[in-house]
């Protein structure tokens, strides 16, 4: 691999984490408003809202330094997470053991939310950072399984490498329905949105957030989706191409590839939002749970060969 | 009249339950009077009046009687003494009975037995007569306010006569004045709704008792949006200028408020009412009920997040709302009924247009509910939740849905034959559960019937006039009048007065007997449901908080900056 190409596609790779997840999001609004039958507003109109709040000042409603420092958590953390994915064949960040970074960081933009949500005295941001923790408790195991099956088969501990060298079997097709339903619950989409959810709890910690610290945490959240679909758009497509590619348009495809996909992902889940309710607390942590079980079942499976 | 009705109806039928009562209260009975058609009155010494009201309620064998209003009057202009009346029902298309228990009061002693340890559903009137008229009610097991201000002065009482409806008394508002919220259980938190909340259609305050995200107790405070409308009604307007008023009551139930009112008036003045006007009542009361459902359907699926159905039923309702606009000239607050019929005819070739509309909703509202209905995350989230009892139900006098939805099967449009309902087949569907879901499916066969009921009254409309001429309504006469709004049972009391006015009219929304239900169908559920608990009641907050004059300014003028205000409500969030 050449060091021009490195350079050039982590470039990419950096606007890529920073300026694509406004647009998802845009997308998955239009799409959702196209099947409500609704005209939307435009495709750019989160890249308006960012702007609008990144220049407003924000009004704090504590003194505590957590409150103000959490948005920025969350945003580095979130960052962080997709800087050790494969872009094309480059990843920008890469080292032994970054499989544990990436669920660990990853952690840490709920975790910022969590003490965005405690350092108040009030009962809605109080509870959606309840409910956060809750969730994350009992997905990123989940999450954390799956990837690990996959890495158990691949045998390498950087996640960025797993979709180079990992081999079909049962268990590794099973491990993707994993890693699919944990991305899916773990990105907090409807029916799993309950931490953020507007009816019930004024969208819990955001309900005290104003001006550029709300900007920059909707960023965060934004880029913490895009990372979680990125590893699965990146699972799913470099298999694919894995041996026909090389070289730097080799690359090229693999991330043009890597984009469709993500496209795909996201248009269906909009589609899935749309057609679902918001489900209580409870009922996720019993679904969770059983999906737990499963993924332990399917690293045992790893663990045996299958 | 069909065949039903005339059962319902029957004058045998209908003395059976007065005879009993005589019988039974011979020697406490002072008098007896038949006010209208189906309203007896019946006046009693005030010491009786839990005994006489607890047998008729609690009557084994009658079928959901129901406490249906309650009014205080301050009749001393006239007869030198307050009155009480409670107004029973019997339901559950057994009879078509009002009682009128009443008993009068007087100034010296103005306290009287409470009724509500015997009947819960008691609790909000007495409260309010006493809050109003200051009348006392011993042994209420909850004697705070309900419908006055917290900085509302002691001792003025704005309902009785010689509170003019321009006075205003001094009001301060101090540190000190605080609602006395009950103390949370030990071991919960605080978790405050409202009053303003994205969820609440309109202000109410609600303080959740939670443990974890499960809901132990809840305490509210109402009546944030008094306007003094039964004040201004007795005093400043009209019988015909009410009747535009009633239909102000709600933004969403008017036709309901000012049929109840025009009904109330038409009884007690002995008015005749022109069938094809009582056709025309009735089918702008069943598009009433179309849209009114339709947005709390809606709403439903909004709360849990399910936004595809919530822009589907509203584009549903959007073509009820064109086709009262087509009729009537308003998409809402239609101004058609008026005492003695309605202001304008449907012209013939309308009708082919409400036929066209109605069909097209029945395709595309089954679609909507057959969509919503396999949207599991959506049945999941309303299944099981927010149970309230038939007991409680009972218990607590509730209406409409809410009721139905717990296995209350009453309907004042079957139980009380009103406008050209007599003349119609319609069934009331009734569902056990008591759960939010069986709320939503009573509103979703609702629907079906309304558009089945339409369609009989279209076909059925006999020619004719549509205002019956009236020329004076003599003075003193009592009458409740009572529709079936999308929400239940409204009932409007009147006592006609001198100078074309009335002398006392007292507005009873359904949302004023489900609300006090509400806690007991959200205790034991999680925070996360609460806001669609509240909807599955279709709560309607300005008609249950109609009464009193409340004058806006204060002592105190003070124009604050945006800074002080931001300060002063944060102060005032971190208090609770």
């Amino acid at each position: 691999m050449s060091g021009y190409e490195r350079i050039a596609f982590s470039f990419i790779a950096v606007c890529l984490i920073l300026f694509l997840p406004p647009l998802l999001d845009g997308v998955a609004r239009k799409i959702k408003a196209k099947i409500q039958l609704r005209q939307g507003a435009p495709i750019l109109q989160t890249y308006y809202d960012l702007v609008t709040f990144l220049s407003m000042e924000p009004v704090y409603p504590t003194e505590r330094l957590a409150f103000r420092l959490a948005p920025y958590i969350a945003f580095a953390s979130a960052v962080s997470a997709a800087l050790v994915l494969p872009y094309g064949r480059v990843i920008p960040v890469s080292f032994t053991g970054d499989i544990f970074v990436f669920l660990y960081v990853l952690a840490m933009v709920s975790i910022a939310y969590m003490i965005a949500g405690f350092s108040l005295n009030n009962t809605y941001t109080n509870t959606g950072a309840n409910r956060e923790m809750m969730i994350m408790l009992s997905i990123e195991p989940v999450l954390g399984l799956a990837i690990g099956t996959l890495a158990l088969n691949a045998h390498t501990l950087r996640i960025g490498a797993i979709p180079f060298a990992v081999t079909f079997t049962l268990s590794v097709l099973l491990a993707y329905g994993l890693l699919a339903y944990s991305v899916y619950v773990e990105g907090g989409f409807i029916p799993f949105d309950v931490a953020e959810a507007e009816q019930e709890i004024l969208e819990g910690v955001f309900s005290e957030y104003s001006g550029y610290l709300l900007g920059i945490f909707k960023w965060a959240l934004m880029i913490k989706r895009f990372a979680l679909l990125w590893l699965l758009s990146s699972f799913i497509s470099i298999p694919l191409v894995r041996n026909i590619a090389s070289g730097a348009l080799g690359g090229a495809l693999i991330l043009v590839i890597q984009l469709m996909v993500l496209f795909l992902l996201y248009t269906s889940i909009a589609v899935i939002e749309s057609m679902n309710a918001r489900l209580r607390i409870e009922q996720i942590i019993r679904q969770n749970a059983g999906v737990f079980v499963c993924s332990i079942a399917v690293l045992v499976l790893a663990a045996l060969g299958w | 009249m069909k065949e039903w009705a005339r059962k319902i109806t029957d004058e045998k039928v209908r003395e059976r339950y007065v005879n009993e009562v005589i019988e039974r209260f011979r020697d406490k009975i002072i008098r007896v009077e038949r006010n209208a058609d189906n309203q007896w009155m019946i006046e009693i010494r005030k010491e009786d009046l839990p005994e006489v009201i607890g047998y008729i309620i609690n009557h084994p064998e009658w079928k959901e009687t129901q406490l249906s209003t309650m009014v205080g009057a301050d009749e001393r202009p006239l007869r030198g003494k307050f009155s009480l009346i409670y107004w029973i029902s019997i339901n559950g298309a057994s009879g078509d009975v009002f009682f009128g228990i009443k008993t009068y009061i007087s100034e010296d002693d103005p306290k009287f037995p409470s009724v509500t340890p015997i009947h819960p559903g008691a609790n909000w009137y007495e409260r309010e007569v006493k809050d109003l008229l200051g009348l006392i009610p011993e042994g209420h097991p909850d004697p705070r306010r309900l419908v006055l201000p917290d900085d509302w002065p002691e001792g003025v009482y704005p309902l009785r006569k010689d509170f003019h409806y321009t006075d205003s008394p001094k009001r301060e508002f101090t540190d000190e004045t605080k609602y006395p919220y009950r103390e949370p259980p030990k071991g919960t938190a605080v978790f405050p709704l409202g009053p303003y909340h994205v969820a609440l259609d309109e202000p109410g305050h609600f303080r959740l008792y939670v443990k974890g995200e499960e809901i132990v107790d809840v305490d509210y405070r109402l009546f944030y949006q008094h306007r003094g409308i039964e004040k201004i009604g007795e005093n400043r307007l009209t019988y015909d200028q009410v009747n535009f008023i009633a239909e102000r009551i709600c933004g969403i139930c008017g036709t309901a408020h000012a049929l109840a009112y025009a009904q109330a008036v038409e009884a007690a003045g002995g008015v005749e009412v022109p069938e094809r006007a009582e056709y025309i009542r009735t089918v702008m009361a069943e598009i009433e009920r179309l849209h009114s459902h339709l947005l709390n359907l809606g709403l439903a699926c909004h709360d849990v997040g399910f936004d595809k159905g919530f822009m589907d039923a509203f584009r549903l309702r959007e073509h009820v709302m064109w086709l009262a606009e087509r009729l009537t000239g308003n998409r809402k607050t239609y101004g058609m009924v008026v005492i003695g019929g309605v202001r304008r005819d449907f012209l013939e070739y309308r009708r082919s247009m409400i036929e066209k509309v109605i069909r097209e909703l029945r395709e595309g509202f089954q679609k909507w509910a057959d969509q919503t209905l396999s949207t599991k995350t959506f049945v999941k989230r309303c299944e099981g939740v927010g149970v309230l009892s038939y007991k409680d139900a009972k218990r607590w006098s509730s209406v409409g849905p809410w009721a139905r939805g717990s296995g209350r099967d009453l309907d004042a449009r079957r139980d009380h034959p009103f406008a050209a309902y007599k003349y119609l087949d319609f069934k009331v569907p009734v569902y056990k559960e008591g759960d939010v879901l069986a709320r939503c499916l009573v509103r979703a066969e609702e629907i079906l019937e309304s558009i089945w009921i339409i369609e009989q009254a279209l076909d059925e409309m006999p020619g004719g006039d549509i205002l019956a001429e009236w020329k004076e309504i003599p003075p003193y006469q009592e009458a409740v009048g009572f529709t079936e709004a999308p929400r239940g049972e409204d009932v409007h009391y009147v006592m006609t007065g001198e100078g074309n006015r009335l002398y006392r009219w007292r507005i009873r929304a359904s949302t004023y007997n489900n609300f006090p239900a509400l806690p007991d169908a959200m205790r034991g559920n999680s925070v996360a449901d609460a806001v669609l608990i509240i909807a599955s009641m279709d709560p309607c907050y300005s008609c249950t908080e109609r009464v009193q004059v409340v004058d806006a300014r204060s002592g105190k003028v003070r124009v604050l900056t945006e800074k002080e205000l931001t300060e002063l409500s944060r102060k005032a969030s971190r208090g609770v």
